[in-house]
C-alpha cells in the first residue's frame, strides 16, 4: 500500500510537468499560425501605414502618382473631403458613392462602412482622407464599448480561470489516484499473501475482475500444493507408524530378555533411543506441516493456564523422568485464574517440546521450572532449566538461521530439529511471542508472551 | 487393587499386522495376561467377540473389511466392553471421533510398550473394581465403603468430602493428582479458588491417618502440584 502512494506521488510531479509542458505548446501552436496574419495586418497593406503613406504624399488639392499608384495595387480606392464636406478629390471611387457627405455621414461611416466597404480617415488639417479597402477584406467592430473595469479584472479572470483549471484538474487526479488505490489495495494484499505463501481468495468488480480471478486462481493452486505437501507428509508419517510400533516393541522386549546378553540387550537399548527419536519425530513433523499449510484446524477453547501447565507436569512425574530431573512449578497468584482461549492440545505440546528440549541437552540431569507470570499485561509462561545452556553463537545460529522447512535453499548448513519450529508455530497461531535466554552452563529459559488476558469473575466463598 | 486380579481378564486385539497382533500379545503375555484373543478383520473380530466375551477391546483404526470405528458401533449393540483404540491416524478429529463413539481411550501408534500396559490397566482397574474397598496406608487402614478409618483399634469416620477426595487420590495411587483435577472432584466444573478450603480438607484428612500429620507419609504434598497417595502393598 506504502509503496503505491509512493508510486502516485511519484507520477504527480511528472503530471504537473506534462501540464506545463502543454500550455508552453499551445502558445507556440498559436504563435506561429497567426504570425503570417498579424505581420499582414500591420505589414505593408495594413490601414495606417497606407494612410500615413498617402497623407504625406498627397494635400487637399492632389495625391502623387507614386502613392495613388500604390492605392490602386492593393485595389484601394480613396477620397479628400474638405472641412465642409465637400470631396475635393477620389482615386478609383466606386461609381454610387455621393461626392457630398454631411456631419451625420461622416459620424457614420469613420467609425465603420461606407456602403459595405470597410473604410479608415485620417484627420488632416485641411480635410479628412477616407481610404476604402475591397468589400469583406476587414471586419470592423462599430458597436463595441467595454467598461474600464472589466479591462481591469481580466488578468484577474484569467489567473482564477487558471487557478480554477488546475484544482479541478488536481481533484480528478487526486480522486481517481485514490479510485486505484482502493481498487487495486485487495489485489495488492493478495499478491502480499501470495508472496508469503500464504492462500487468499477475494472478489473485485469491475475493471480488475480478470487480475483478481487470475490471483484466486494461482492461490488455489499454491493451496492444492500445500495441501498435497502435507497430506504427503501426514501419509508418510502415518505409514511409518506401525513399523516403528514394531521396532519399538521388539526392542523393549529385548532389552527385557534374559536369554539375550548384556551386550546385545545394549544395542536393543540403543534402537529403543533411536526409535523414540523418530517417533517424536514424525510426530512433530506433521504436526509442523499442517501447521505451516494452515490446515490444522484450532480447537480453541478457554482454559486456566496454570490448571494446563499442572497437569502437565504430574502427568510428566506420574511418567517417571529420572531422579536426576526435578520440576518446580511457579505460579503467580494473579496468573492463577487467568483464562486463555487456546487449543489445550498444541500448547501441551509446545510446553512438552521445551521440557524434552531441556532433558535432552541435558543428559546429566537438570532442574526444571515451569513458570506462569503476568509480564506487562501479557501472560508469560517460562521454561526455563538450569543446564549447560547454549554459547552465545549458538543462541545467534538459533536465531538467525532459516529452518529447512522453510527454506528452498540447498544450503547445507540449514537449521534441523522440528522441536523449536513447532513450539513457535504454536506460539504465533495462538497470537503470542517467543524469547529465548540463555547462559551457558547456567541455563537456558524461554518465555512465552500471550498478550490477551481475560480475567474470570472473583472466586466465591472459600469455605465449605 | 491387586495386579494379578486385572490381569485374569481376557483381552481382544484387533489388527490387520499379523507382527503387530504378536507384538502386543507377547507384551500383555509377558505382563502376566493369560487370556489374549486376536482378530485381523472387522467380520472376525464380530464373531470372536460374541464367542469369546472379552473384557477389554484394543481395536485398530483401519481394518481390511471397514474402520474400526464402526466395528466398535456393532459390538456396542450386544455388549458394553470397555475399548481402546491402537491406531497410526493421529489427527485430533480421528482421536474426537473415537472417543465421542464412547472409547476408553486413543493410543496414537508408535507406542512404548510401557505406556500400553499403563493404560490397559488403567481402565481395567476402573471398569472391574476389586470386591474390596478397603487400602492400606502407613499405620491404618481405609474402608471406603464404610467411609472409615481404623487405627490402633479405634475407628474413624470420614466426612463425605474427604472420602472423596481420599477416594480420588487412591484411585491413582502412587501418582501426582493435581490441585485442579482434586477441586473439580470436590466441588465440580469451575473450582475457582476452592485451594485453601483443599488444603483444610487435606489437613483434616492427615490428622486422621497419618501417624505424625506433620510429616506426612501417606498423603504427599507435591509442592505447586497437588498431592499423591502412597498405598501399602
Amino acid at each position: 500500500m506504502k509503496s503505491f502512494t509512493r508510486y502516485f506521488s511519484k507520477y504527480f510531479l511528472s503530471f504537473l510537468s506534462l501540464i506545463f509542458l502543454l500550455v508552453i505548446l499551445n502558445v507556440i501552436v498559436f504563435a506561429g499560425t497567426f504570425y503570417g496574419n498579424i505581420t499582414k495586418d500591420y505589414g505593408d497593406s495594413s490601414p495606417r501605414r497606407l494612410l500615413e503613406e498617402t497623407i504625406a504624399d498627397s494635400s487637399a488639392s492632389g495625391i502623387s502618382d507614386t502613392a495613388r499608384e500604390k492605392l490602386r495595387s492593393h485595389n484601394i480606392w480613396a477620397m479628400f473631403l474638405s472641412p465642409d464636406g465637400q470631396c475635393r478629390w477620389a482615386v478609383d471611387l466606386p461609381p454610387g458613392l455621393p461626392a457630398q457627405y454631411t456631419i451625420q455621414d461622416v459620424a457614420v461611416f469613420s467609425k465603420g462602412y461606407l456602403q459595405d466597404y470597410p473604410v479608415f480617415v485620417w484627420d488632416d488639417a485641411e480635410g479628412l482622407l477616407v481610404l476604402g479597402y475591397p468589400k469583406g477584406s476587414y471586419i470592423k467592430i462599430t458597436g463595441n464599448y467595454y467598461s474600464r473595469d472589466m479591462f481591469k479584472a481580466i488578468p484577474l479572470y484569467f489567473a482564477g480561470i487558471l487557478i480554477l483549471d488546475l484544482l479541478l484538474l488536481f481533484a480528478a487526479y487526486y480522486l481517481s489516484k485514490i479510485k486505484v488505490v482502493k481498487d487495486t489495495a485487495p489485489l495488492v494484499s493478495s499478491i502480499k499473501a501470495l508472496a508469503d505463501g500464504k492462500t487468499t481468495s477475494f472478489s473485485v468488480k469491475g475493471e480488475l475482475s480478470e487480475v483478481a480471478e487470475s490471483i484466486n486462481k494461482a492461490s488455489q493452486i499454491l493451496s492444492r500444493q500445500n495441501e498435497a505437501r502435507a497430506n504427503w507428509i501426514s501419509g508418510v508419517s502415518h505409514d511409518i507408524r506401525t513399523p516403528l510400533s514394531m521396532i519399538m516393541g521388539y526392542a523393549e522386549r529385548i532389552t527385557t530378555n534374559s536369554d539375550a546378553g548384556p551386550a546385545i540387550q545394549d544395542q536393543a537399548r540403543i534402537i529403543q533411543r533411536q526409535s523414540k527419536k523418530i517417533k517424536t519425530l514424525i510426530e512433530d513433523l506433521n504436526l509442523v506441516s499442517k501447521l505451516e499449510y494452515e490446515m490444522q484446524p484450532l480447537q480453541k477453547e478457554q482454559i486456566r493456564l496454570s490448571k494446563l501447565i499442572r497437569s502437565y507436569a504430574a502427568e510428566l512425574l506420574n511418567s517417571g523422568i529420572p531422579d536426576a530431573y526435578t520440576v518446580d512449578i511457579d505460579i503467580a497468584p494473579d496468573t492463577e485464574n487467568t483464562m486463555m482461549e487456546c487449543d489445550t492440545r498444541l500448547i501441551t505440546r509446545a510446553i512438552s517440546n521445551l521440557v524434552q528440549n531441556s532433558i535432552n541437552q541435558n543428559p546429566q540431569g537438570c532442574k526444571i521450572q515451569l513458570a506462569l507470570k503476568n509480564v506487562n499485561g501479557c501472560l508469560t509462561l517460562i521454561v526455563a532449566d538450569n543446564g549447560i545452556g547454549l554459547t552465545p553463537e549458538k543462541l545467534q545460529e538459533l536465531k538467525k538461521k532459516p529452518h529447512y522447512m522453510e527454506s528452498t535453499d540447498e544450503r547445507l548448513d540449514l537449521r534441523h530439529g522440528l522441536g523449536l519450529l513447532l513450539v513457535r508455530q504454536i506460539v504465533e497461531t495462538h497470537n503470542g511471542s517467543m524469547k529465548i535466554d540463555t547462559i551457558p552452563n547456567q541455563g537456558y529459559k524461554t518465555m512465552i508472551s500471550f498478550p490477551y488476558i481475560h480475567q474470570p469473575p472473583p472466586p466465591k466463598a472459600t469455605v465449605h | 487393587m491387586e495386579k494379578t486380579f486385572l490381569q485374569t481378564k481376557k483381552v481382544m486385539l484387533v489388527d490387520d499386522e499379523p507382527d503387530l497382533l504378536k507384538m502386543v500379545s507377547a507384551i500383555l503375555a509377558d505382563d502376566g495376561f493369560e487370556n489374549i484373543v486376536a482378530a485381523a478383520t472387522v467380520k472376525a473380530a464380530v464373531n470372536v467377540c460374541k464367542e469369546e466375551k472379552p473384557d477389554l477391546l484394543i481395536l485398530d483404526v483401519m481394518l481390511p473389511d471397514g474402520d474400526g470405528f464402526s466395528l466398535m458401533r456393532q459390538i456396542r449393540q450386544f455388549t458394553n466392553v470397555p475399548v481402546i483404540f491402537l491406531t497410526a491416524k493421529d489427527e485430533a478429529a480421528d482421536k474426537l471421533a473415537g472417543l465421542g463413539l464412547g472409547a476408553d481411550d486413543y493410543i496414537v501408534k508408535p507406542f512404548l510398550p510401557q505406556e500400553l500396559l499403563l493404560r490397559v490397566y488403567a481402565i481395567l482397574r476402573r471398569c472391574y473394581k476389586e470386591e474390596s474397598n478397603i487400602i492400606k496406608l502407613e499405620g491404618c487402614t481405609v474402608d471406603f465403603s464404610r467411609a472409615e478409618v481404623k487405627r490402633d483399634g479405634k475407628t474413624i469416620p470420614l466426612t463425605a468430602k474427604e472420602h472423596v477426595l481420599l477416594e480420588t487420590l487412591a484411585r491413582n495411587e502412587g501418582k501426582i493428582v493435581t490441585l485442579d483435577a482434586l477441586c473439580e472432584a470436590l466441588w465440580g466444573d469451575n473450582p475457582f479458588g476452592y485451594e485453601n478450603s483443599l488444603n483444610a480438607h487435606v489437613r483434616r484428612i492427615r490428622e486422621k491417618i497419618e501417624v505424625s500429620p506433620s510429616k506426612p507419609v501417606s498423603l504427599i504434598t507435591i509442592k505447586g502440584l497437588g498431592y499423591k497417595l502412597n498405598i501399602r502393598k
